[in-house]
């Protein structure tokens, strides 16, 4: 009643000015009223009789249309943008007891490969002080009712861009089977699958960093998965046909310098065709109830070609060149258990995560520039490296994780007649991570390593201080 | 002769004989299924309903249970996003994809509160497509109940007479239990909320909600907050409403500020429950809501 008095005095109020206005526009404006109070005092009747009625009725159904009207579709913001977009802002302030130095000194860990790491990005070339680690761009979309596709870009603090994943997935093969192609993470071991803001640690564990890379092992493409109908046990089965480049067990053919290309000994074999890396990985999940889950694993890559030229002119003016030529192998075998608690923010958690992988290559003296005895010398040469990591939910939102990494427990190059054995490198690493909101992150890291660079220990210390961002869309809580 | 061929046919016949094979990420949804599928149907839950639905891990069980799955029936509206879509997208199951027949939401049946928030996270952990917790409104779940009827007719068109049927015994069980609820709770005072799950509830029951002890959604109570909700609602009357995962400090210091109850709702009924075992979680939230009385 109140309210209807306040409107009427109002619109009295607001047609005070009437002497001004003729008499025709009077009229108007009062009918005008008269209709305006009309529909109010109708509304205001319906509010009430509906007021007074809501007490007793059973409520009302949610919608108007008819009973039963089924719509297809999700609920999605992220779907309003085509393709869906995230990006997620990485940076470290980083401090060694190396005067700098201890990236450089993680570049020439002793292993098979030594000195033939390719030089793309690196999430481990930090400068003492602020560093703006690689910026990571994604896009994904349905592309259509058959196809999925994703993009991951990863930006340095320089602005070069490089392409870390590209691919397509089918979305409607049968019987469980998947077909994806592009470059793409392969999806051998635990860890490999996993961009690096999925990452526990602010840097990557020494076993994938000396046997398949920074960022793990990333080549285009194919790959075929199947999840069989296993009843109540998870498995995937994947196969990956890859072109195998620039990888420590698997490489495209190798050029010799053009000024011993007519002198010396031996030849390096044309180079084959790619595909010249197959990958097979199959994991194993049983379950186990809702708080408990555990997978196995098990890696196995192939690699048809891995060629190598030694030129240490430089270094040395004496020194011949020579190549070698042959194939490699990979294999890992991982674990991972996770708990998990009705604890807000992954309060009482825990995960507990362990992979092993050997890498071989078969090679032999396939050129030399000098010395023709060499020639079909076998230079076979073994690696091998593991982690374990535990991360603890210790409060909301707050975990405290623990790694020890080894690389290099096997290490050695049997030349046939003698076998040159190198020294393993190990580390613990502790990290304290503060989730202090879906999308924000702050991780404290301490690592200690003892380093075997050129036949000498090296312990090198380390300290990280971490920020993650991540705008845009909601990321995949991934296992 | 004819009838035993018939008895013969329907028991050998798969699509006759095996039930569908739902999989449902909260218990709620699984109560639905069973219970407007009735026979039909066979319900697993995938988010045990004694935490939260919106931080899960995408688990190696819940692809395995996808994959085998004829029909995903998820709340929706993002509550799910952080592990659904990557559990959906690992299952390898084309038949649960999202737009397929084999992908049901609950919050698109429905019109959804707080819909059309700007899309800003400097407001916390927002959902722009609406609040997505329409588990708790009994109206809703009705309405979503007759969707999902005619979700499952299209899937097993020969007992479709039978869902619309179940679909129409759970919306009359529910306004059967309406009054009281609605009743029990006449001219409450209102009370405090953890987090914006209990909304739509409390919007239907016309009880209102005083505060919320997060200050934006997803954030923990902060000290400042708090004084601040304690100092609006210092003198008059209420409770506070908590899930069992969602810590308790704040929670308590404001009870202990206002002198008000404190009292541990249930989000969801026991994985196999029934319509009566989802009913309850609407009675306990009625009767933690009259630990005060207007």
């Amino acid at each position: 009643m109140f309210r209807r008095t306040l409107l009427a005095s109002a619109l009295l109020a607001a047609s005070l000015p009437a002497p001004v206005l003729a008499q025709s526009e009077l009229d108007a404006l009062r009918e005008e009223i008269r209709q305006m109070r009309q529909h109010y005092e109708a509304r205001l009747a319906e509010m009430e009789n509906r007021l007074k009625n809501a007490g007793t009725q059973a409520p009302a159904r949610a919608e108007t249309a008819s009973p039963g009207v089924d719509r297809l579709g999700e609920v999605s913001a992220g779907g309003a943008f085509n393709p869906r977009i995230s990006v997620i802002l990485d940076g470290v302030y980083y401090s060694d007891n190396k005067r700098g130095a201890g990236p450089e000194l993680y570049e020439h860990i002793d292993g098979i490969t030594h000195g033939h790491g390719h030089d793309g990005h690196d999430h481990g070339g930090l400068e003492r002080g602020f560093n703006l680690r690689e910026t990571e761009i994604a896009f994904s979309a349905t592309v259509s009712p058959y196809f999925d596709a994703n993009l991951y870009l990863a930006v340095d603090s320089h602005g070069g861009v490089e392409v870390e994943e590209a691919y397509f997935d089918t979305r409607m093969l049968p019987g469980g089977l998947k077909l994806r192609g592009g470059k793409f993470l392969s999806g051998i071991g635990y860890l490999n699958g996993q961009h690096p803001h999925s990452w526990d640690f602010v840097d990557q564990n020494l076993a994938y960093r000396s046997l398949l890379g920074d960022h793990g092992l990333s080549d285009t493409g194919l790959q075929l998965t199947w999840l069989p109908r296993t009843g109540k046990v998870y498995s995937l089965l994947g196969l990956e046909l890859l072109q195998g480049n620039d990888h420590h067990f698997v490489s495209g053919a190798a050029e010799l310098p053009e000024d011993v290309h007519d002198i010396g000994f031996g030849d390096m074999a044309g180079g084959k065709a790619g595909p010249r890396l197959v990958t097979a990985f199959a994991k194993f999940g049983p379950d186990l109830g809702d708080s408990h889950a555990l997978q196995f694993g098990v890696s196995h890559a192939r690699g048809r070609q891995i060629q190598e030229v030694h030129d240490h002119r430089d270094e040395n003016p004496n020194a011949s060149v020579h190549g070698l030529s042959g194939d490699g192998w990979l294999w890992g075998a991982d674990l991972v258990y996770k708990f998990d608690a009705p604890g807000a923010g992954g309060h009482g958690d825990f995960t507990l995560a362990a992979e092993y992988l050997r890498q071989r290559k078969d090679l032999e003296v396939a050129y030399h520039q000098s010395n023709a005895a060499v020639i079909g010398a076998p230079r076979k040469s073994t690696q091998d490296g593991y982690y374990v990591q535990a991360v603890y939910g210790f409060a909301p939102d707050w975990r405290v994780g623990v790694r020890y990494d080894v690389t290099g427990g096997i290490n050695e190059v049997d030349r046939g007649a003698s076998v040159s054995k190198m020294g393993k490198s190990d580390r613990w690493s502790l990290a304290l991570t503060r989730d202090i909101t879906e999308f924000s992150r702050l991780r404290l890291q301490a690592s200690s390593a003892d380093l075997m660079v050129e036949g000498d220990k090296e312990r090198v210390n380390q300290v990280f201080l971490q920020y993650q961002h991540s705008l845009g869309t909601h990321g995949a809580h991934k296992f | 002769m004819r009838k035993l061929i018939l008895l013969f046919a329907l028991l050998f016949s798969p699509a006759a004989w095996a039930a569908l094979e739902v999989a449902a990420t909260t218990a709620s949804m699984a109560m639905l299924a069973r219970e407007i599928g009735g026979e039909a149907v066979s319900a697993r839950v995938l988010a045990p309903p004694d935490r939260d639905p919106h931080t899960l891990q995408a688990r190696p069980s819940m692809m395995r249970a996808l994959r085998d799955a004829d029909l995903v029936v998820a709340v929706g509206a993002e509550l799910e996003v952080g592990w659904l879509p990557a559990a959906i997208a690992g299952a390898g199951n084309p038949r649960i994809l999202p737009g397929r027949p084999g992908y049901f939401e609950a919050a698109a049946q429905v019109p959804l509160l707080e819909a059309g928030q700007a899309a800003d996270r400097a407001r916390g952990d927002v959902h722009p497509m609406g609040n997505p917790h329409v588990n708790l409104d009994p109206a809703r779940m009705a309405t979503v109940g007759h969707a999902l009827a005619e979700r499952l007719a299209r899937l097993r068109p020969a007992d479709a007479a039978g869902f619309r049927a179940r679909a129409a015994a759970f919306e009359r069980a529910v306004e059967a239990r309406w009054p009281a609820w609605r009743a029990r709770v006449a001219g409450h005072p209102g009370a405090v909320l953890h987090h914006k799950d209990g909304l739509y509830l409390f919007d239907r029951l016309g009880v209102p909600v005083l505060g919320y002890l997060e200050p934006v959604p997803g954030l923990p109570p902060s000290a400042a907050h708090l004084s601040g909700l304690a100092g609006r609602l210092k003198g008059k009357s209420g409770v506070i409403l908590r899930q069992a995962w969602q810590p308790a400090r704040g929670a308590d210091f404001l009870a202990g500020q206002l002198g008000w109850p404190v009292r541990v709702v249930p989000m969801e009924p026991a994985v196999d429950a029934g319509a009566d075992g989802w009913f309850g979680v609407i009675d306990a939230w009625v009767e933690a809501l009259a630990a005060v009385k207007g």
